[in-house]
């Protein structure tokens, strides 16, 4: 497999514009002969949807909700990063790509940040236009905000729900093309298979998840903005629904997947409370502006923490990182909450929490400040954990939120399988080894408004696409496969739900392929896996039928995915022995215990190739070049 | 955290036009830290290993902003606290012993699906016949090149915060989708992005609300009661004003 | 000029009808009232009062056309909303709402109340051959105990419609402003209530004081 990133020639800052001048044009009157399938409808794939529709494209547009308004990145709280300098506080484009590549820890390509940070300041148009309603300054002009340390502010918001603002932005765009007819509509579908002809993605087969019924579509493009993998671990902070299915099929299918390893663990959740517990829901990191993170510094220590006086407590991120304190960034503060918790001295009745307090903030500014502050953040703890974060400190842990792993696309967003684009979340593109926070709303929007229109064309201007229907043999086999997939997960009849095989995926991948990693634990979890793997297929239990709304076998067929998906995802960490953003590999330490990038051995892109059933996947690296940038090691002490 | 445990009669109904009916289960024990929809997620893990089919119901992001979720509980779209949908609703707001009767949103506009599921794309609908700003993507002035007052972005956002959970319609004993087309009315006629189109929106939106079975508003303001985003009636009242203005005053049809 | 059928047939169309419809009929109670109240005067007074009315001639009846229309309008276009409305939703829910909205809920049932009331109180002082002077007519027929009652039922039930209705009608127009919302409503619960009781006052009057309109 040859990974060509197909990254235009010359210096950086024309690299976009002379790929759109030199790209071929599709003329208006033909682009209705080409049909396109967008498999998702969050931010990327509404947008795309949309955009497509408005050039004159033929696009089906598919999601597993109800209604496309729903997908997951409407859960973003807070906000979109673009580099409109409109503090004047010396932003750029050019920071805002420094920014994101280092964040990313120099695991990210040059040219595919840099036309991100070029595209930010047109989302933003984009979003204004359509009648996205962001925060105003009294003199009507648009309000930033700093966000998840960065020295400048470039963060657009709209209270704490900046996601479901531009998600509403892109889907109103979308039902306007639904009108016009150049966008249908198939929600309640899931994505089943990917269909590959003569080399070439040509279709999908989808699962009417009302009916049950198996249909196919054929398409010139598949598309798709399926989402992170975050549900791997069970519990994290994406939607119920989130799954791997759709890029895990289009793997199988021949595209690579890359950097699978790469999952961002967020500081500030709201801790567990029991088994039953279904998701994780995120607070903002704003929160350690004024919170102080502390644990009792006796390990075992069960007195509640208003009695566990001053020189009693340990505030453990500003002892260890001086300059930085509790603002260190993600990854940072993740690994060092676990280690206090790992050391026993973590709180709450699972013992996996800390404490993050404001009783400090609260006396220098009084209550009525931090509340104007912190207000609708409280109430949301409050609301879930019946606690009040004014009278007695907040706990918060870790929790998965977002992975930046997905299938390896080249610089036009393609796939390894021409004709199969991928945006958004379900790509590798952007982020690096780490996302910086309101990084993921700029890049699903760049991704579905601006780059995919444009590169889109090129893949149609270049390639001989031969008309195909859905009787082509190949879509045949592809819905074969798949009944023949449901029905045995049907029949095996055995004793567990599938949720119950799902949590214990989920601890597996959260104990050795989590915040930290190292040899032994990852070999084990793949001698574990495999025994998963087999119990699932002997003692899965699914009601009901195949020809009907089952959600129990919606999840098994998800939780399936997620399992074989676990093992290139822990082969992946394994094979990258340093430590870079999130990946932390104990092996791979400064004297400081802190983690130490090899670049070395690699700086590269690791791109993971299915080679059939049962076979390990062959890896291949894509080398990243850093022609305009030194690459430098983090440091927050 | 307590435990506690509870009579739960829930409707099933097997498809859209089979017969359905309340069935009675008990909930076992049950932690007062649980939301609603695990407790819910509890009982189905029960239902699966006796080989009973689960509860369907709708649900994704369990946080609060994705509308997937909603049934009646008790009477009450979302349940009983304020402001706060199913998902959100913690298990520690009821008593040992209570008896929840669980209902999917009724009204004729929302077919049932199945169980506690209903069909909410009429919203979408309404929203296909102008619930946008008709805009390509490129080409848009600067966005700082209109200033809109901060009360008025406000406003907006107020408006705009609407979910899409199809609560409103399901407390309304008229089923009337009034809030929610008064809320995404309001958010595009308060900005001046969405002018143009203002008469326009607002007679096709109201046309397509008519035409797909929704019933009348009659200013009873249980939809404002039920909202978990708290969506005002004075959308309502907005609307009610812009399709006046737009009947009679502007060239529209 | 079809569009303003289409207009008016449509859901909110029909809130701006029966508003209308609504408001022009608040007015009339008004007058009504008005007039009404000069029966504290006493009985010449109200006599008097009657006969002006009356001397008004072939005004008063294209008066009582028009409002005879009103009726119709409110009344056909309610009895329309109420089935429509009723079919938006086949499936009633099992347990009911624990906070009602008690004026609101009821305004179809208080509203079929005055309709019956309104056949009442024209047969007992509309069609009727006058023999006594307007105050006697009054006094005898609301000295039936059983007239009386059904008139203090019906008008509470006026009452509680207009608590609702007043408010109501602001918000079906678009009335509807943060800063006079409060009085909005406030005055439209203190109109209903005034208007209300006035009106329960002239019966109850009647049946526990003999000295009234004698």
């Amino acid at each position: 497999m040859q990974l060509d990133h197909r990254i235009p020639s010359g210096p950086l800052t024309e690299k976009w514009d002379r790929f759109r001048f030199e790209t071929k044009l599709i003329n208006p009157a033909n682009k209705r002969k080409f049909e396109i399938i967008v498999v998702g409808a969050g931010l990327a794939g509404a947008s795309a949807s949309a955009t497509l529709g408005e050039l004159g494209y033929n696009v089906k547009t598919f999601c597993i909700q109800d209604s496309p308004r729903r997908g997951h990145s409407i859960a973003a709280q807070g906000g979109i990063n673009a580099a409109k300098n409109c503090q004047n506080d010396g932003d750029s484009i050019w920071r805002l790509f420094y920014d994101t590549i280092k964040g990313g820890d120099f695991r990210a390509r040059e040219a595919n940040v840099y036309r991100l940070a070029q595209i930010s300041n047109q989302i933003i148009d984009q979003c204004v236009a359509q009648g996205v309603p962001f925060a105003r300054e009294y003199g009507g002009l648009l309000a930033n905000r700093s966000f998840g340390g960065a020295q400048v502010s470039r963060t657009f918001y709209a209270r704490g729900q900046t996601g479901q603002q531009l998600l509403l932005g892109a889907y109103s765009a979308m039902m306007r093309q639904v009108k016009t007819g150049k966008v249908t509509l198939h929600p309640r579908s899931e994505m089943m298979d990917l269909v590959v002809i003569n080399g070439q993605a040509r279709g999908i087969v989808t699962r009417n998840l009302i009916t049950g019924a198996i249909d196919s579509h054929a398409a010139d493009a598949v598309v798709l903005a399926t989402g992170g993998y975050g549900n791997a671990y069970y519990l994290s902070t994406n939607a119920m629904a989130s799954n791997v299915t759709a890029t895990w099929r289009a793997y199988k299918r021949g595209a690579a997947f890359a950097n699978p390893c790469f999952v961002q663990i967020h500081p500030t959740c709201i801790p567990v409370h029991g088994t039953y517990q279904s998701k994780l829901t995120l607070m903002s990191e704003s929160l350690r502006n004024d919170g102080r993170v502390w644990v009792p510094t006796r390990s075992g220590d069960k007195r509640p923490p208003t009695e566990i006086p001053e020189a009693e407590r340990d505030y453990y991120l500003e002892k260890k990182y001086p300059s930085f304190g509790n603002l260190v960034p993600r990854d940072v503060a993740s690994r060092n909450a676990k280690e206090q918790c790992d050391q026993g001295k973590g709180v709450g009745d699972t013992g996996l929490a800390v404490y993050l307090d404001f009783a400090d903030a609260i006396n220098r500014l009084g209550e009525a400040a931090i509340r104007q502050k912190y207000g609708n953040l409280f109430d949301m703890y409050e609301k879930i954990t019946g606690q009040d974060p004014v009278k007695e400190p907040m706990t918060i842990y870790p929790a998965v939120h977002y992975t930046m792993g997905g299938l390896w696309v080249d610089y036009h967003l393609m796939s390894t399988v021409p004709g199969l684009f991928v945006l958004g979340e379900a790509n590798f593109s952007d982020h690096g080894a780490n996302r910086l926070g309101a990084s993921a709303l700029m890049q699903g929007l760049a991704d579905g408004y601006f780059v995919l229109p444009a590169t889109i064309s090129s893949h149609f201007a270049k390639s001989a696409l031969v008309p195909i229907t859905t009787s082509h043999p190949a879509f045949t086999e592809a819905i074969d496969t798949t009944k023949g997939r449901i029905q045995r997960l049907l029949s095996i009849n055995g004793k567990r739900t599938p949720d119950d095989f799902h949590r214990e995926l989920g601890l597996l991948l959260w104990d050795h392929c989590g915040m930290a990693r190292n040899e032994a634990g990852l070999k084990l979890a793949l001698d574990r896996l495999s025994e998963l793997r087999e119990k699932f297929w002997h003692n899965l239990k699914v009601t009901g039928s195949g020809a009907d709304l089952n959600q129990t076998l919606e999840r098994a067929g998800r939780v399936a995915d997620f399992i074989e998906f676990a093992e290139v995802m822990i082969l992946d960490a394994l094979s990258r022995q340093e430590s870079c953003g999130c990946h932390f590999r104990e092996e791979s330490q400064t004297a400081e215990h802190e983690a130490k990038r090899i670049d070395d051995t690699y700086s590269h892109v690791s791109a993971w190739q299915y080679q059939g059933e049962d076979q390990t996947p062959t890896l291949h690296k894509e080398p990243l070049v850093f022609e305009n940038i030194q690459l430098s090691q983090r440091s927050y002490k | 955290m307590n435990i506690i445990h509870l009579t739960l009669k829930i409707w099933r109904q097997t498809g859209p036009e089979s017969k359905g009916s309340f069935k009675t289960y008990e909930s076992g024990p049950i932690t007062t830290a649980m939301s609603f929809l695990e407790m819910l997620d509890v009982l189905n893990e029960r239902l699966i290993l006796s080989g009973e089919e689960p509860v369907a119901f709708d649900h994704d992001c369990r946080e609060g902003i994705c509308g997937m979720c909603g049934s009646v509980i008790n009477g009450t779209p979302h349940g009983p606290e304020k402001k706060t949908t199913l998902c959100q609703l913690h298990m520690r707001h009821f008593k040992d012993g209570d008896t929840l009767v669980i209902e999917p949103f009724r009204s004729r506009a929302f077919k049932l699906v199945k169980d506690l599921i209903v069909d909410r794309s009429p919203f979408d609908a309404i929203i296909a016949e102008g619930g946008y700003v008709s805009v390509n993507t490129g080409g848009t002035p600067d966005a700082n090149a209109i200033p809109i007052p901060t009360f008025t972005a406000e406003q907006a956002l107020d408006a705009a915060e609407c979910i899409g959970c199809g609560a409103c319609v399901a407390a309304c004993p008229n089923g009337s989708a009034m809030l929610f087309v008064g809320a995404k009315i309001s958010h595009l006629a308060l900005l001046p992005q969405g002018q143009p189109e203002r008469s326009k929106r607002a007679l096709a939106m109201v046309k397509k609300m008519d035409e797909l079975g929704f019933g009348n508003c009659g200013n009873e303001k249980y939809c404002e009661k039920a909202c978990p985003k708290g969506i005002s009636i004075s959308n309502i009242a907005r609307l009610n004003r812009e399709f006046m203005k737009a009947a009679f005053c502007s060239v529209e049809e | 000029m079809s569009w303003i059928l289409t207009v008016l047939s449509s859901s909110i169309g029909k809130k701006y009808i029966m508003a209308v419809s609504g408001a022009c009929l608040s007015f009339f109670l008004l007058a009504h009232l008005i007039g009404n109240s000069v029966s504290f005067w006493g009985k010449e007074a109200y006599n008097s009062y009657a006969s002006h009315l009356h001397s008004l001639g072939f005004l008063i009846y294209i008066l009582e056309i028009l409002l005879l229309l009103l009726f119709l309008v409110h009344i056909v276009m309610g009895i329309t909303l109420f089935i429509e409305n009723l079919s938006a939703r086949p499936n009633r829910y099992a347990v009911k709402e624990k906070e009602r909205n008690w004026s609101a809920s009821t305004m179809p049932y208080t509203g079929i109340l005055i309709l019956l009331f309104l056949v009442v109180h024209l047969v007992n002082f509309h069609f009727i051959t006058k023999t006594v002077s307007t105050a006697e007519l009054v006094k005898t027929t609301l000295s039936n105990p059983l007239i009386a009652s059904f008139y203090l039922l019906s008008l509470s039930g006026l009452t509680l419609h207009a608590s609702h209705g007043f408010w109501s009608l602001f918000q079906s127009l678009g009335i509807n402003h943060q800063k006079y919302n409060k009085l909005l409503q406030l005055g439209g619960l203190a109109m209903a209530v005034i208007i209300g009781t006035t009106f329960i006052l002239i019966p109850l009057l009647i049946v526990t004081t003999d000295s009234f309109l004698q």
